[in-house]
């Protein structure tokens, strides 16, 4: 057991940090291209920058939208993501972790912030399932993927938590500390490539929308062409 | 702002068609509104060749990468949006009518889409992807409210824009629409509502007389003047159903003593080309630019009318000339300098109802114009009222996004579209409403009517006219001997 412990938070765990990394970067760099590629194709280059900022902002830090729609679901939702957010990041072991392995280290979570997160990211992340399960608007437009992500990614936390305040034996202990690590690895490979993505493209999608909102120019007389349609009448 | 759901009686009569079975079968296409005739074989096939032409010609694909990446399902669209919320159906979800254009860009148009579509032998387009596309498509008004609730920021109202694109190449296209554009681009009288020359000149010197009589000011609409600083394109429609929104404008441009004209050439500021096609945009964005150049007018000026504003303002630069294209603006932007300017006077005696403002979509949703027409009102009407939500947040009339046009949904529009509006009308109270776009006050017009409110919808210029106080010196006193001169 001690040499699977091993194994996925060493070697695994750097392949699939790398693998979440250098998918993040992908799809950034093809969002940065497309918005170039976009920008350059069209004549109106105005963009309004106040705008798309403030819309962005918004959002980032979206207080102001609580209110707006659904403020029962987006209070759950902001909490959540607080704690998904912070408790991995700022977690003590976890910080040690990496002071042992690549020698950098930042300021951590206090035991009792740690424990109280970890908790209320786990029920916060029960409440959105539930709230995707019952809610008809919700469930009727939900993917697969909408029902699995809340479920997995409170995986590592349950056990996380399980293993650092629960008093378990050694065994459960490694069984227990090895989902943990299992669940995390392949949370880090799935988010570029499902729509934990918005985790990086969040930012760009009120800049993306302006720019496709601007039409190149000339392309009614291409896609006639294209289409075979040159001299047909309206 | 909360609504009620439309009762079953209600849905029935909003959802009926008008369209003949014989014609429905022949077609093989059960939607409500009215389509000529079109090569219905093999449209699967079609649709995806349309929808790569254009993928290949226009910068939709990032878009759609960038959604398909994105979409978190939260479904705050659904509460934000007023026909589901009027309807209560779950496929009137913004982010549910999205993913039918989504899931055939993502099945066709991308790697990963066409190997699992081959592995496990599902998802191929088909005729059914198509009629439900059609339908949905056109219920959605594109006022894009949704856009501002989306945390994802995907916006519902471009992909419903693309699908409604990529529809009319395959022939599936509401007649209204297509029919007042071929006789725009290609017909004799070359203006939406078929306006001849002619006529439009009669109708312009009969309000010149008009409003003569009424206000003993020779207020003119100057016709093909050259070198004017505004060359003036409303939509087509004001000069049949609208005349008093006209002669407001008219009185305003008499009052500041500007240079103005209308182009005997070209003077439609409609372009249904938003709402249906991009390419049909472009040719009518470049009507309006060719008219000014040739008239050496020195701004587009657009009237009363949400579409046509931002299609000018947001389009000349795209397709006449980007940096180089001729400034746009809309007539509220230059009514409201006027007025602070001190160049327009209005008499705070004459409104004495109560008033209320309606932000156009397409002037608010971007924040574009929100206050400027607000202050104009505040400053004359004694009983000004603000109904909410409003600017950036407003509710649609329930007609945008071109199915205003489209008489034979009137039941559909007003029962389920302005819904929303209609409670909000009903609870402001106002007895009238100032709609400063041709789309919305024919909307809000039908809207009160069929759900029986008491109020008065008119445009902001109307209001003007009504309360403009001229200087002395372009006041005739003796108006009779006047006219005896002229006769």
């Amino acid at each position: 057991m001690d040499q699977w412990l091993e194994f996925t938070r060493g070697p695994l765990f750097r392949l699939c940090f790398v693998i979440m990394i250098l998918g993040l970067l992908r799809i950034l760099i093809l969002d940065f291209i497309g918005a170039v590629k976009l920008y350059r194709s069209v004549a109106d280059k105005t963009i309004p920058w106040k705008l798309v900022l403030s819309r962005t902002l918004q959002w980032l830090f979206p207080i102001k939208k609580i209110g707006r729609s659904r403020p029962v679901y987006s209070v759950i939702s902001i909490l959540f993501h607080i704690g998904l957010l912070i408790v991995p990041i700022f977690l003590f072991a976890h910080v040690k972790l990496w002071e042992s392995s690549v020698g950098t280290s930042w300021i951590t979570l206090p035991f009792a912030a740690a424990y109280v997160l970890t908790l209320s990211t786990v029920a916060f992340g029960l409440l959105l399932f539930l709230g995707r399960v019952f809610n008809k608007s919700s469930s009727f437009i939900s993917r697969k993927q909408d029902y699995i992500w809340p479920l997995l990614l409170l995986i590592p936390f349950l056990t996380g938590f399980i293993c650092a305040h629960l008093n378990i034996s050694p065994a459960f202990y490694s069984f227990t500390m090895l989902i943990h690590i299992l669940t995390g690895n392949m949370i880090f490979v799935l988010i570029p490539f499902t729509k934990i993505a918005h985790c990086v493209l969040m930012p760009f999608s009120q800049i993306i929308n302006t720019l496709a909102w601007k039409f190149p120019p000339d392309t009614d007389k291409a896609i006639c062409k294209t289409l075979n349609k040159e001299g047909v009448p309206v | 702002m909360i609504t009620t759901q439309i009762t079953t009686e209600e849905k029935g009569k909003a959802f009926k068609s008008q369209r003949k079975p014989e014609v429905i079968d022949k077609q093989k296409l059960n939607v409500r509104y009215h389509i000529e005739d079109f090569d219905v074989n093999d449209r699967p096939r079609r649709f995806l060749e349309s929808f790569a032409a254009i993928l290949k010609h226009s910068n939709y694909k990032i878009a759609l990468d960038h959604f398909i990446r994105m979409s978190a399902k939260c479904s705050r669209c659904a509460v934000t949006c007023q026909v589901y919320q009027a309807t209560g159906d779950l496929k009137d979800i913004p982010c549910y009518r999205t993913e039918l254009l989504l899931k055939v860009y993502r099945r066709h148009f991308t790697v990963g889409g066409m190997l699992k579509g081959r592995l496990v032998g599902i998802g191929y387009l088909t005729d059914g992807d198509i009629q439900e596309m059609a339908e949905s498509f056109w219920n959605c008004t594109a006022c894009r409210r949704c856009v501002n609730d989306c945390p994802s920021g995907i916006d519902h109202g471009l992909v419903t824009h693309l699908g409604r694109y990529i529809l009319s190449e395959i022939g599936i296209a509401p007649k209204a629409l297509v029919v007042s554009t071929r006789e725009q681009l290609e017909g004799a009288t070359g203006n939406t509502s078929a306006i001849p020359l002619p006529a439009l000149i009669d109708s312009l010197e009969f309000l010149e007389e008009e409003m003569f009589d009424e206000k003993t000011v020779h207020i003119k609409f100057p016709l093909d003047v050259k070198n004017a600083d505004y060359v003036f394109f409303p939509a087509v429609s004001d000069f049949l159903m609208e005349a008093d929104t006209l002669m407001g404008i008219a009185a305003v441009f008499t009052a500041t003593g500007d240079s103005w004209t209308t182009g005997k050439g070209y003077f439609d500021g409609i372009n249904y080309g938003l709402f249906y096609s991009d390419r049909i945009l472009e040719r009518v964005v470049k009507k309006i630019d060719v008219e000014t150049r040739r008239l050496k007018g020195k701004n587009v000026l657009i009237g009363e009318c949400g579409h046509a504003s931002r299609t000018a303002k947001y389009y000349l630069p795209g397709y006449c000339g980007g940096k180089d294209a001729l400034p746009v603006i809309n007539i509220m932007e230059y009514t409201h300098k006027a007025w602070k300017e001190g160049k327009l006077k209005l008499d705070p005696n004459v409104i004495r109802e109560k008033v209320a403002y309606h932000d156009p979509c397409n002037l608010a949703r971007q924040k574009w114009i929100i206050d400027k027409p607000r202050e104009i009102l505040k400053s004359f009407c004694k009983n000004y009222i603000e109904m909410a939500p409003r600017g950036e947040d407003n509710i649609c009339c329930g007609g945008g996004g071109g199915t205003v046009s489209i008489d034979e949904i009137r039941p559909y529009r007003t029962t389920i579209g302005g819904k929303l509006k209609a409670d909000q009308i009903r609870n402001a109270g106002c007895e009238i409403l100032v709609a400063p776009c041709a789309n919305c006050k024919k909307q809000l017009k039908e809207l009160v009517e069929d759900q029986g409110i008491e109020c008065e919808v008119i445009g902001l210029h109307d209001l003007i006219y009504k309360a403009i106080i001229f200087d002395k010196s372009l006041i005739v006193e003796n108006k009779e001997e006047e006219a005896k001169e002229e006769e």
